[in-house]
């Protein structure tokens, strides 16, 4: 799903460095605070689980294949704040040590992704909880990787706004929001089905195994 | 230059790259950092391009569908895109071959920390996919249908979670018996 490099301009990555910086600091107090021996090998262990989530494909019937991204499942057992922190992880890691994403596209993928889409996991979650533990999970995640896919539909689709030449010429990424979003909530409709149910076993995995660091 | 100058010298590379619009230029840098680059150079290209070919393929498809379609089309922005994005996968690529990122973050230990585990956690992850994939294909006679192939996945990704935090928690304590979890 991330942006990679390349397709967003200064003007936006370069404001979305600033709102996230603030935000990593923050994230990684409570990280700090909450961080033992007993949560370090299980948000260690869920991270580079996130990070092949998001490396292996899918198989979607008809032969397409989408990727998963984990951020729900993170925020659900570790809760928002640690599972913003453990995404952006993965996103440098993807986009030093196997060059997907991007490193100036970080910022945006880690807000867009990783706090938003944790957030609203997370809240999702705790407000539909009373509708049981199965339909809360499912949905919350759902919901959470399409609210995701909307907001990097946005920002790719302001790009030619925000950044063109003299003449109105794209300078990055060419098209509007009116087919970013379509391209990019259509796919992430049924990639999101497939992660919602993948987070649904492990939550339950997890919830089993005791090993549940947020509340629920 | 140290590990750490070169990751800096990437990253001013990389936003720098992103503040020109001028395809000459462009092209100009491709080149000096195919020459920078040394022997290797055309697996360096082929390996930065087939990262990004899919997603220039159709960018580049659609706008010129698009241009068609609006009767505006600008050659200069498609050759402006497609060599910026050439040029960034072509210097992380770059950086990812030749740049040791262990030595490039001896100066912050946490960052430097957490991506170890984290990298090791996704070798052990690797390792244990690779493994249970390969009895369960050494059991099976016949093509699983997808239903069978997810079934299997699910079974395959909670055995190696469970195995995956039993390890990390064994790694965990023998980290922290050394004190390198102290500060």
């Amino acid at each position: 799903m991330h942006i990679p490099d390349g397709l967003i301009s200064p003007q936006t990555y370069l404001p979305a460095l600033a709102l996230a910086a603030p935000l990593w600091v923050l994230a990684g107090r409570r990280l700090r605070a909450r961080l033992g021996d007993e949560v370090l090998p299980r948000l260690a262990v869920f991270t580079a689980f996130a990070f092949l989530l998001s490396t292996l494909m899918l198989p979607l019937p008809g032969g397409t294949s989408g990727h998963a991204v984990g951020v729900g499942l993170l925020a659900l057992v570790f809760g928002p704040w640690t599972a913003f922190m453990a995404y952006s992880l993965v996103l440098l890691l993807q986009a030093v040590v196997v060059g997907a994403g991007g490193i100036t596209a970080l910022p945006v993928n880690a807000l867009a992704i990783g706090f938003a889409g944790a957030w609203l996991a997370a809240g999702l979650y705790a407000a539909l909880r009373r509708f049981g533990e199965a339909p809360a999970v499912l949905l919350a995640v759902w919901l959470s990787v399409m609210g995701s896919a909307l907001l990097l539909a946005l920002v790719l689709g302001l790009q030619p706004v925000i950044a063109h030449g003299p003449d109105g010429t794209p300078r990055f990424f060419p098209f509007g929001p009116a087919i970013t979003v379509p391209a990019l909530l259509l796919p992430h409709a049924l990639i999101g089905a497939g992660e919602a149910a993948l987070t649904l076993l492990v939550f339950r995995h997890a919830r089993r195994r005791r090993w549940l660091v947020a509340p629920g | 230059m140290s590990q750490r100058a070169w990751l800096l010298a990437w990253l001013v590379a990389v936003v720098g790259v992103t503040l020109v619009h001028a395809p000459v230029w462009l092209a100009g840098g491709l080149l000096l950092v195919l020459a920078a680059s040394g022997p290797g150079r055309v697996a360096l290209l082929v390996g930065a391009l087939r990262l990004v070919w899919p997603v220039l393929l159709l960018i580049s498809a659609g706008y010129l569908v698009a241009a068609w379609l609006s009767d505006s089309l600008a050659w200069a922005y498609l050759l402006l895109l497609n060599l910026r994005v050439s040029l960034l996968a072509l210097l992380t690529r770059w950086m990812m071959r030749d740049l040791d990122l262990d030595r490039a973050l001896r100066g912050w230990p946490r960052l430097q920390r957490w991506l170890s585990i984290v990298r090791g956690q996704v070798e052990v992850f690797r390792r244990l996919a690779g493994d249970y994939r390969a009895a369960a294909l050494s059991r099976s006679t016949a093509r699983p249908s997808l239903a069978q192939r997810y079934r299997a996945s699910a079974a395959l990704g909670l055995a190696a979670l469970d195995k995956a935090v039993y390890n990390a928690e064994a790694l965990t304590q023998g980290m922290r018996s050394r004190g390198a979890l102290d500060d």
